[in-house]
């Protein structure tokens, strides 16, 4: 092992290596480490190159705000991620990381050329530098810009990886597992409340993991946390869930929690999930989400190797890794002094804090003397030196204001602590305000929107003591508000390092700060300088200042930059932080996997596949398929060596000469039944129905308020009050939602109630000149000759001895019925007619022959033909209106000028000059093909198909003034050449006369 | 690979009962019940005036109402499946945003699993039905074989 790592010290395993890559190098860590820990106990600090300027980077914090060490990280093909946070991602034996952002390699990067020119690249220079000439962008600037941008890469096979989710519902929702969270699931836990507390880091804990030293209740801090963590364990009520992220808080208490399960394991169990997503619904939410801390802002505070004070002493005492041996200290807060303290208590040699404060408390100086640790106060920092990792601090006097003699300190480590800001994203989140604290320089929770407490570190306070104590109360609080008896606990604190700090925007320099690389958004590249020059250019809100700046705008949401930026923006605009404002956090916390979204919402179960009871038989039988809604139908029925084409003329001519056998299953069916359903039908319906007999059937029309088609269908009259309506297979959801509506907003007096009864039968049609000769040995209980049962009527009778309502109806013009027997029995009707009929030639046929089948016979489709804007007028169904009825829905727009007025688009029939030509649908009509372009559009094609039964194509289209236009050719332009066609106003091309249907 | 372990729970699909729509606009008097989930004979509660009802009783419930009423048979519009075993509740909670804990035994409930409408009945403290449409009922299926394999994973 290393000198970085620090023999028995730490919470990681010394006992158990694990070995894992980093850039195709093998390196050794330890059972807890974290991929970040476990390269600095190698001594590597370069992990990446950053986003903008390609300066290399190190690690710079411990936790999620992490904005460089940034990785892909790969378990075999198909398990590849980009961006894993080195520094959440927990080593395993294995486990392959690869530096970004770099070319040809980490430590020698073309890119680094964008540092140079840095004075080029300044904020908003995208915007100022690609606007002209316009046409550019398209074909140049964007693809450039786009390839260069962008931080890793995007995974390249599917994910072979499966993803969970999980509702819950708790009392008590915690979040963050640091000293308050520990406390307030305490409390809550122990009043018997459900309590889930979860936490995004591998182990509960927080601050208690990187502060060994603290002493509650006579206990050492990790012998109480090893206690309390075992006292909530054996709580049936209470739940700890480590390694997962509170990422969004929602309305009324809704929490999505993204849960890691497998990522840190060497062999996940076989079905584990990767991950998987909770939505809590919680009736009290406490937040202990703790506080940020915030680098110092000065010219190369990103070298490799300058880093958080406090990841420095959390890779100290949590994972036992020295981040270097003569680490150099820079704060403006107390706590960075521990850091050192806890570092030259280990075997380092800090060299030197520099304080930007003239005067701390006398202990801590006195300390650092005693442990030979140079201390400058009232001092300011203006650079760093070192290509790969940081060598040198120059350090200098403040004088009269203003940065004095530089000196220069010699140092492997630079740890900043620019202070510390409350984590309010989640609260933020549920539109809670934040209230800028004088007194502390930092936003704390507000006027709430939500049953939520918030406890600890992100309401400002800073010590273990007051954080465990807030926690007890809020736990305590929160079990109380969901009608439980709870005490908060007390906690006994000893050796807290509680501290206090300044906020301050970039330090001052006695080098020209338009030359200084001062950081503030690691993540984007943003510098100090690039916020001043934002202000100059007129930004005034921190929302423009975010935007032109890009700052805060990565994935770690300004985690770490909000704060520093926010206060060098009001410094340069001369107001005050709070009227500067502070920009808006948005789910998700972290950045989350588009797995753990879509959860079981892949492959086979990426979304309902509806299937009919014949569907079987349809798949044994060669059926191709395609969906209509959220069906699968049987598209045709190809025989060996058949195309499509063929395919549907043989369906076709088979259902036209003998009988053609078909699924209409899907069709929805609504039941309406009550002594009000003949009224309820006349209002929603444009057709009448009082007149309509029990035992017949009508074509029913339905509009929108709009006067607009929205769905058709046959509907049958079963009984004086019951009517069995069908509507497309598509619109089954929606009719029967629009007439609820209606039901219960309009006519809640009608006595009439609707059932969905789409899936109670299975409906097979016969179609065809012997559709009658195969059903007629079937059917029990019913005459079903043509005189006895003619178009148009419906009974309910015995087919195949199953119960049975059947319909003589045709959506083909010929000869036809429509047999409905409950589901079950949906196949065996199928194959009893199917088997019967082989003395007919019966031919199954899908959804393409049907479709031809009926645009032979000019009958609409709704969705295909009309589009939402089609009136009946339009399309030539005024005779599905009763005029005489007093209302309906959409009659009265039906009289509105606009609906009455010319030069509306009315569907008609297209017949290419050419017969052989098939038009294509979507195609734009056009009334001079020599007019310049852009053309003058007058409609388009609807319907197109070649028409088997007619020995040429046949088409319908929407024109404006169609039908005045009988007789016209019309043209329309396609990539290869100008197709002409002949307008016919009616579209029945076959059988006119309806012969064939009556027979 | 670590040995995956029995998932607790069992997902049985059951024979079709006769099932009935009934709407009612009054059901004072009737032997319904009116809290929405409660079930009480043959019916259970769906809304305001809405009932399912199940079983070989409900036609003569039907035949005794006096109207006006709907009743739609609609025994076969539904798949349903019993769920049994001591992770019933952790299965549900894969894709049922309810509270299914505290809903009591011998209660029902129309709720959502996934994206399907179902129609949930507690026999007992880890015994549900549900019910779903039979087009849908794969898809929910599908979902419970996986979510049965990952419970069995035990993570």
């Amino acid at each position: 092992m290393t000198s970085y790592r620090l023999q028995g010290r730490g919470r990681v395993d010394h006992g158990k290596p694990v070995n894992f890559t980093f850039d195709g190098k093998t390196y050794q860590g330890l059972a807890g480490d974290t991929l970040a820990s476990a390269l600095l106990a190698n001594g590597v600090h370069l992990m990446g190159r950053s986003f903008k300027y390609h300066r290399p980077r190190g690690v710079v914090s411990a936790g999620s705000d992490e904005p460089n060490a940034l990785m892909g990280t790969r378990r075999g093909p198909g398990r590849f991620e980009p961006n894993t946070r080195a520094t959440i991602q927990e080593i395993r034996e294995g486990l392959e990381a690869a530096s970004q952002n770099r070319w040809p390699s980490l430590a020698f990067d073309m890119g680094a050329i964008n540092d140079n020119l840095g004075s080029l690249f300044s904020a908003g220079f995208y915007y100022k530098t690609f606007m002209w000439p316009r046409a550019f962008w398209d074909r140049v600037y964007e693809p450039v810009i786009r390839n260069a941008a962008g931080l890793g890469v995007s995974p390249t096979e599917p994910d072979a990886d499966s993803y969970a989710s999980r509702f819950a519902h708790v009392d008590v929702l915690v979040v963050g597992a640091g000293p308050a969270g520990l406390a307030a699931a305490l409390a809550a836990g122990r009043s018997g409340a459900s309590v889930m507390l979860v936490d995004e880091n591998a182990e509960v804990g927080g601050t208690l993991l990187s502060e060994p030293t603290v002493v509650i209740d006579g206990q050492p801090a990790w012998d109480w946390l090893a206690a309390t963590v075992a006292e909530l364990d054996g709580l049936a009520n209470v739940q700890v869930m480590p390694r997962t992220t509170a990422i969004g808080y929602y309305h009324q208490n809704l929490v999505g929690l993204a849960q890691r399960l497998t990522d840190h394991l060497a062999a996940p169990p076989e079905g584990a999930p990767r991950e998987r997503m909770w939505k809590v619904r919680a009736k009290e939410v406490v937040l202990a989400q703790g506080a940020l801390e915030k680098p110092l802002v000065f010219d190369g505070n990103d070298r490799p190797g300058v880093m958080l004070a406090s990841a420095a002493q959390t890779y100290l005492n949590r994972y036992g890794v020295k981040v270097g041996d003569r680490p150099a200290i820079v704060t403006a807060h107390d706590s960075a002094w521990h850091a050192a303290f806890d570092l030259a208590g280990a075997g380092a040699k800090p060299v030197v804090i520099v304080d930007m404060r003239a005067s701390v408390d006398p202990a801590l100086t006195d300390r650092a003397h005693a442990l030979g640790i140079e201390a400058l106060l009232g001092r300011t920092v203006t650079g760093t030196a070192g290509r790969l990792r940081v060598t040198s601090l120059r350090v200098n006097r403040m004088e009269g204001g203003k940065a004095g003699e530089p000196r220069d300190i010699g140092c492997d480590a630079v740890l900043m602590c620019g202070g510390w800001t409350p984590c309010l994203h989640l609260f933020s989140h549920t539109q809670g305000k934040l209230a800028w604290d004088e007194a502390l320089q930092v936003y704390l929770p507000g006027r709430k929107t939500e049953a939520v407490q918030i406890a600890g570190a992100g309401r400002g306070l800073w010590s273990i003591a007051a954080s465990l104590g807030d926690g007890a109360n809020a736990g305590a609080a929160a079990a109380r508000d969901v009608g439980l008896e709870a005490e908060a606990p007390v906690f006994g604190v000893a050796a807290d390092r509680t501290g206090s700090g300044i906020t301050l925007k970039e330090l001052p320099t006695d080098r020209d700060p338009a030359k200084a690389k001062a950081f503030i958004d690691f993540q984007n590249d943003v510098t100090a300088k690039d916020i001043r020059l934002a202000v100059r250019e007129g930004m005034r809100s921190i929302e423009h200042v975010k935007r032109y700046t890009t700052n805060g705008m990565a994935t770690d949401q300004g985690k770490m930059s909000n704060i520093n930026g926010l206060m060098i923006a009001s410094d340069a605009l001369g107001k005050a932080p709070p009227q500067v404002g502070l920009t808006t956090f948005r789910p998700p916390y972290s950045p989350t996997t588009f797995g753990t979204f879509a959860g079981y919402h892949q492959d086979a179960t990426f979304e309902v596949t509806r299937k009919t009871p014949i569907d079987p038989w349809a798949e044994a039988n060669g059926a191709v398929f395609e969906p209509v809604a959220l069906w699968r139908r049987a598209w045709f029925f190809p025989k060996p060596g058949e195309d499509m084409h063929a395919a549907v003329g043989r369906e076709c001519r088979g259902a036209r000469a003998s009988v053609g056998i078909f699924d209409a299953s899907t069709l929805g069916k609504i039941e309406v039944v009550g002594p009000d359903a003949v009224t309820f039908m006349e209002r929603m319906y444009t057709n009448p129905w009082a007149k309509l007999g029990v035992g017949r059937c009508r074509y029913g029309l339905l509009l929108g308020e709009d006067g607009f088609i929205r769905d058709d269908g046959v509907i049958g009259r079963i009984a004086e009050d019951r009517f069995h309506v069908t509507t497309t297979t598509g619109g089954a959801a929606r009719v029967l939602n629009m007439m609820e509506d209606y039901l219960q907003t309009e006519w809640p007096d009608l006595k009439v109630w609707l059932t969905s009864t789409t899936e109670q039968w299975a409906v097979v049609a016969l179609q065809g000149p012997n559709a009658r000769k195969l059903l007629e040995p079937f059917v029990e209980g019913l005459d079903i000759s043509a005189e006895a049962f003619p178009h148009m009527a419906v009974a309910e009778c015995t087919v195949a001895g199953f119960p049975a309502r059947l319909f003589r109806v045709s959506f083909t013009g010929e000869l036809g019925f429509e047999v409905n027997v409950p589901a079950r029995h949906g196949r065996a009707l199928w194959e009893t007619l199917w088997q019967a009929g082989q003395q007919y030639d019966i031919c199954p046929y899908g959804t393409e022959t049907m479709h031809v089948l009926r645009a032979e016979k000019g009958y609409i489709i709704v969705g295909q033909d009309t589009d939402g804007t089609l009136t009946p007028g339009d399309a030539g169904l005024t005779w599905a209106i009763g005029k005489a009825k007093p209302d309906f829905v959409g009659k009265r727009s039906l009289t509105r000028p606009d609906m009455v007025a010319k030069g509306r688009k009315q569907l008609v029939g297209l017949l290419t000059e050419d017969p052989k030509v098939v038009l294509q649908e979507g195609a734009q009509i056009v009334a001079d093909p020599a007019q310049p372009k852009p053309m003058t559009m007058i409609g388009h094609v609807t319907s197109s198909y070649w028409s088997d039964a007619l020995g040429r194509s046949i088409a319908m289209a929407v024109v404006v003034d169609g039908r005045e236009r009988d007789g016209q050719t019309l043209h329309i332009p396609m990539p290869g050449g100008t197709i002409t066609a002949k307008v016919v106003k009616s579209t029945a091309f076959l059988d006119p006369e309806n012969r064939r249907l009556s027979a | 690979m670590t040995a995956t372990t029995d998932p607790g729970v069992t997902v049985t699909e059951l024979p079709p009962p006769t099932r009935i729509t009934l709407r009612v606009a009054d059901p004072t008097g009737q032997p319904l019940p009116t809290r929405i989930g409660a079930i009480e004979g043959c019916a259970l509660c769906l809304g305001p005036d809405e009932w399912l009802l199940e079983g070989d009783a409900a036609a003569d419930l039907v035949a005794g109402l006096p109207g006006p009423y709907s009743a739609v048979e609609v025994s076969d519009r539904e798949i349903t499946y019993l769920l049994e075993g001591p992770a019933v509740l952790d299965l549900l909670a894969t894709g049922c945003p309810r509270d299914l804990a505290s809903m009591p035994v011998g209660a029902g409930a129309r709720t959502v699993y996934d994206t399907a409408q179902v129609v949930l009945v507690r026999e007992a403290n880890d015994r549900f039905r549900l019910t779903v449409w039979r087009s849908f009922a794969p898809h929910v299926r599908a979902l419970f074989d996986i979510a049965m394999r990952e419970i069995a994973a035990g993570l």
